[in-house]
């Protein structure tokens, strides 16, 4: 009897449990007119009169849901088949998965009056070669930043992290795609290599850097740099906003051996039940004076050319890209024996370092 | 509390939600995982439906073969740690008179009330360079320049053994509470000396409450990388850590699953060995 009901109760859940994924708790506007914008993209994304200026001025209430990963987004947007939000806003690399699993509808750039802003350094990327799909929404450059006061060494590319100068000196992030790039960007290779040989390669190097870590961390890395924990390090760009708005004294370096970018971009799925929506938002952002007031919110590189004169002088050195930089790699979807070996080089690398 | 709930005869209804919440929360995910252990990672994204044997083999090799030496070998050396500081702690508490009883058991559970994360931001404060251990060795002029202790294996040791103690001194304590110190009083009268009464008494008799600290303590050391990852700056990789990179970096569900199944069968193997030991399927102190 015991086992009987046991069992029950085990297919009963089963099926109740997938019953229950179905749903999506939020964003159910019925009809394309609800006047409703579903918005979808991390915590924190906009600031909050840029959101109250658009409710006011065109009557349409946003619902925004966040996300803490992409994958989260890309697991909701297949379980609604590209339904019920009207705008996603997420990184390169998962937008390509999510164009390529047809949960993006094309964009009419036409109706796009503020279209002509964007820079297009971020543009036509391998995500969107055609910018068909997409339109960015802020940039990321992880950069090298460095304590004068700290060390002799005058950096100027990812090279000199290799210096026996900086002897457990150096706090590097933890996203080993990233840190494997830029070794092989100090070996003049391409970060999305498949060449295992070259990887291996890459990989060795690395070791070499082991005794200069001092720590490896995703969050907050620029604590260390603050606090004089370390000389120099390698963070993200909300990282280094955060960074030289507490000491003005770090120099920064845009590595000479070239720029790895993360991009942020929109898009709406294919199913968006009120697209007319997220197009008038998409519009709205990207007027000079709002898309400024988004970056510098953000602290993420500015992706709207015509912005870049809003920004307030504080902030050009942390959001507005220099005339200089015209094009920036960055970190693609790679064969699976490549992404196993770069997995095993940084443990490697992790082990080395202790 | 042992006996609160009697085995048998007891209406089903009334452990129904025990049974939902057992197969929903614990054996649906468990089957789960080890489904997934033995399924392949899709070129691009997601899980192939295809049977592989791919990651527990992968298992095999030095790298990741190495990575629960290392998270063996840090669980040996905290649980070595917390056994010395523990065992005393937990052994003379039980020896106090009531109200002091009570007192120390209120120092061991306040940490308790804020998070473990808070507790360990704590000691970066001590540890860091310039911080107070730093300024507190200069000041009395033993170095002279800040050390670099933040980041570091005896940090990583030090949080372990700081956020696991505690098991160890109530499992502890709760044995050696029940031993009869009359049992003690009569081996001294018969002469034996104050060493030998505690091995041949004190002991055996509060082994159950030391072993059981041991599994409370070792097991979970296995796990708990976020330790490893604040005070010891990601620098030395455990088997946690590693689950925890493949699973969003590595986007490699199949593999971490297998990693934690080999995870699970190790600590299920340490409770074996301990039932095998102490004859008992419950742990003294805190079950």
């Amino acid at each position: 009897m015991k086992k009987w009901i046991t069992l029950l109760l085990c297919a009963g859940l089963t099926v109740f449990s997938l019953a229950g994924c179905g749903k999506a708790e939020e964003g159910k506007s019925a009809s394309g007119l609800s006047g409703e914008l579903n918005l979808y993209t991390w915590d924190g994304m906009f600031p909050q009169e840029i959101l109250r200026g658009f409710e006011e001025e065109t009557g349409v209430r946003i619902n925004f849901s966040h996300f803490d990963y992409d994958e989260d987004m890309l697991a909701k947007l297949e379980e609604t088949q590209g339904g019920d939000y009207d705008l996603v806003i997420a990184d390169d690399y998962i937008i390509e998965v999510v164009i390529q699993e047809g949960l993006a509808q094309k964009l009419d750039t036409a109706r796009l009056e503020n279209y002509g802003n964007l820079n297009p350094v971020f543009m036509s990327q391998f995500y969107d070669p055609q910018n068909e799909y997409t339109v960015p929404y802020g940039a990321g450059i992880p950069l090298i930043m460095y304590d004068p006061a700290l060390t002799d060494v005058e950096i100027k590319g990812y090279g000199d992290l290799w210096n026996p100068a900086l002897s457990d000196n150096v706090a590097i992030t933890a996203n080993y795609r990233v840190i494997n790039g830029i070794t092989l960007k100090a070996l003049g290779k391409s970060m999305n290599t498949e060449d295992l040989a070259t990887i291996q390669k890459a990989g060795d190097k690395l070791l070499e850097l082991a005794p200069n870590i001092r720590v490896i961390n995703d969050s907050n890395t620029q604590d260390y740099l603050i606090s004089g924990e370390v000389a120099a390090a390698f963070l993200y760009s909300s990282q280094v906003s955060a960074a030289l708005t507490a000491r003005d004294d770090l120099e920064l370096v845009y590595p000479e051996e070239g720029l790895g970018f993360g991009i942020m971009a929109g898009f709406i799925p294919s199913k968006a039940p009120n697209a007319d929506a997220a197009y008038a938002f998409i519009d709205y952002i990207n007027r000079p004076e709002n898309a400024a007031a988004c970056f510098e919110y953000i602290g993420y590189y500015c992706t709207n050319k015509a912005a870049e004169e809003h920004i307030s002088e504080e902030m050009q050195q942390m959001i507005v890209l220099p005339e200089t930089v015209t094009e920036g790699e960055i970190v693609q979807n790679i064969s699976q024996e490549a992404e196993d070996l770069h997995a095993e080089i940084w443990n490697t690398f992790k082990t080395a370092c202790d | 509390m042992r006996s609160a709930v009697k085995k048998g005869k007891s209406n089903w209804l009334l452990l129904l939600p025990m049974y939902i919440f057992t197969i929903l929360f614990v054996a649906l995910p468990i089957l789960y995982m080890f489904l997934l252990s033995f399924l392949s990672r899709a070129e691009v994204w997601g899980v192939d439906f295809t049977f592989t044997l791919e990651n527990y083999k992968r298992i095999l090799e030095p790298l990741y073969l190495g990575t629960f030496a290392e998270s063996l070998k840090l669980a040996f050396l905290s649980t070595g740690l917390i056994v010395l500081i523990g065992y005393p702690y937990g052994y003379f508490m039980a020896k106090m008179n009531a109200v002091w009883k009570k007192r120390m058991m209120l120092l061991i559970m306040i940490p308790f009330l804020t998070s473990a994360l808070i507790r360990l931001y704590g000691w970066i404060i001590v540890f860091r360079s310039n911080g107070v251990l730093d300024k507190i060795l200069m000041g009395l002029h033993i170095t002279d320049k800040p050390l670099k202790l933040l980041y570091s294996y005896p940090a990583v040791v030090v949080g372990m053994v700081y956020s696991l103690l505690p098991f160890m001194i109530l499992a502890v304590y709760s044995s050696a509470e029940k031993l009869d110190f009359s049992l003690v009083e009569a081996s001294r009268d018969l002469g034996a000396s104050s060493l030998k009464a505690f091995w041949t008494i004190s002991l055996p008799l509060t082994l159950p409450g030391l072993l059981s600290g041991i599994v409370l303590t070792f097991i979970p050391s296995m796990g708990l990388f976020f330790i490893a990852d604040i005070l010891g700056g990601n620098k030395i990789v455990l088997v946690g850590s590693v689950i925890h990179e493949q699973l969003t970096k590595g986007r490699n569900q199949p593999f971490a699953a297998a990693l934690s199944a080999v995870l699970m069968i190790l600590t299920s193997l340490m409770i074996r060995l301990y039932k095998k030991l102490t004859g008992s399927a419950e742990l003294e102190g805190l079950m």
